[in-house]
């Protein structure tokens, strides 16, 4: 099935007349590749979409959840995690308060790992956790912090990557049970976070396009990866703009491990260790 | 030159093939190549590496939204799907595995199809999956140029059999003949 680009558009300006929601910045093969999925899944024609958006707010707010890409893992991508854990977080040591925002952060396994990490490194209870998504279903997953096993092992080699090992130092194991954080349950099929870690961060839905800053707080470290790659150039420089505003000074923004900081805001940055310090 | 770019795909059973090519593609090559591979989630930095030490042209692993250049390889990182965004741009994206494959071949010939029309040239190559059989179609679809292993040469033949089964490429070739299709680019 193809897809016009004019049949793109008109989607999209429908969706930003009758909501707060607005995907003009938003990459155009991605969001291409969405809607197809959206009218395949629906058995919907691009009319009948429209007529349906219009006609329904609460088959526009389903439609608005699909269309974004919500895979996560836990401790995806393990080597930025050691940098975090040895090269970044260690910075971080001496604040009384480490104020974390996890912007787009799905149904919440990049959180999970991140409390995990502070635990290990003794700066949990010290820490101030954020979490927004735009997707309000992702949140309420993230809340409930259970996944299912059968298809998510791979958390626990990765769990084992970051924990456990040290990447640095091969003489160095720890042996910190998974039982700790969560419950490994092989008859129900799944992964249940312990509750200490489901009443820690304070979980919000917000657009990053269209929102504020929620919290009242300026934040030392903003996650914020496979986020801005559904993003186009400008729609990612507000966004940088945004990060930027809402940053102390020395704080420090992680990007996924493919994604940069092309144009002007690059120059407020400093990379080291695969992520970007505010000078 | 007849191409604007060469899209390769490939996955078990396919690994020979592609150093080859890699090893023979012209230095003075003016178009890209975006190789999109199926491998192992862990097996990471080694194998950008190797490909880059192999190749006769500077290889990466692209950046959400890099800059498209000619004579560059540019390798789909693991764990993400690579699409030509237009013909300045690639974008990666994280959206579910398709036919069990992240990258997918399939969203990347066809990205690239779409960009590229019938000044894009495609290569399927050995493997043990359906996937590169959608990528194939939407090539030919938007009148590009198709060329899939024959699969009496593939180490494993599902990949190359799905896409002569369900599509009709251009031509079947052995690896010898694509390497020498290749090497004329
Ligand atoms: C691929 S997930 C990334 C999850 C996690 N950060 C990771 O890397 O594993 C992308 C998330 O971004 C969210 N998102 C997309 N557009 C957004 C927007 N405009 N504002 C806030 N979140 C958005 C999606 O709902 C989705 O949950």
């Amino acid at each position: 099935m193809e897809l016009e680009n004019q049949e793109i558009q008109t989607f999209v300006n429908t969706v930003r007349s009758l909501s707060d929601y607005d995907f003009t910045e938003y990459s155009d093969k991605s969001l291409k590749r969405r809607l197809m999925k959206i009218l395949h899944d629906y058995h919907l024609t691009t009319e009948s979409l429209l007529i349906k958006i219009s006609e329904n707010p609460e088959f526009l707010e389903r439609i608005v959840k699909d269309i974004t890409v919500n895979t996560t893992e836990l401790f995806r991508d393990p080597a930025i995690w050691h940098s975090l854990r040895y090269d970044i977080l260690p910075d971080f040591e001496d604040l009384s308060t480490l104020n974390i925002w996890h912007a787009g952060c799905s149904t919440g396994q990049e959180v999970f790992s991140m409390m995990i990490l502070l635990n290990e490194m003794g700066l949990l209870e010290r820490s101030d956790i954020y979490a927004t998504d735009i997707n309000s279903d992702v949140l309420e997953a993230a809340r409930k912090g259970v996944y299912r096993y059968r298809f998510n092992v791979g958390y626990l080699n990765n769990f084992d990557a970051v924990i456990k090992e040290n990447p640095r130092d091969h003489n160095i194991y720890h042996n910190v049970p998974y039982s700790k954080y969560f419950v490994v349950d092989k008859v129900r099929d799944n992964i249940r976070m312990k509750d200490y870690l489901l009443n820690k961060p304070v979980y919000e839905k917000m657009d990053l396009v269209t929102d504020h800053n929620p919290f009242d707080r300026v934040f030392d470290l903003v996650i914020c990866r496979n986020v801005i790659i559904y993003f186009n150039y400008e729609l990612q420089n507000k966004v940088f703009k945004l990060f930027l505003d809402n940053m102390n000074q020395g704080s420090v923004l992680v990007l996924g491990v493919h994604e940069t900081i092309l144009g002007p805001y690059a120059a407020y940055f400093k990379k080291k260790f695969q992520a970007y310090y505010k000078k | 030159m007849k191409h604007d770019a060469l899209v390769i795909g490939g996955s078990a059973g396919s690994f020979r093939a592609i150093i080859h090519l890699l090893e023979i593609l012209a230095i003075d090559l003016s178009i890209p190549v975006f190789l999109c591979l199926h491998r192992l989630k862990q097996a990471r930095k080694g194998f950008e590496e190797t490909l880059a030490n192999i190749a006769s042209l500077p290889l990466m692993e692209p950046f959400d939204k890099e800059k498209i250049k000619p004579g560059i390889i540019y390798l789909a990182p693991a764990n993400y799907h690579m699409l030509i965004e237009n013909k300045r741009t690639i974008a990666l994206s994280t959206e579910d595995p398709i036919q069990y494959s992240r990258p997918s071949i399939d969203i990347c010939f066809a990205s690239a199809a779409e960009i590229y029309k019938q000044r894009l040239l495609a290569i399927l190559l050995s493997g043990a999956n359906q996937d590169g059989t959608g990528g194939i179609a939407a090539v030919n679809r938007h009148g590009g140029y198709t060329l899939v292993q024959d699969p009496t040469d593939c180490e494993i033949t599902t990949m190359c059999e799905s896409a002569i089964k369900l599509t009709i490429p251009n031509q079947i070739l052995t690896i010898p003949e694509i390497i020498e299709f290749v090497s004329l680019l």
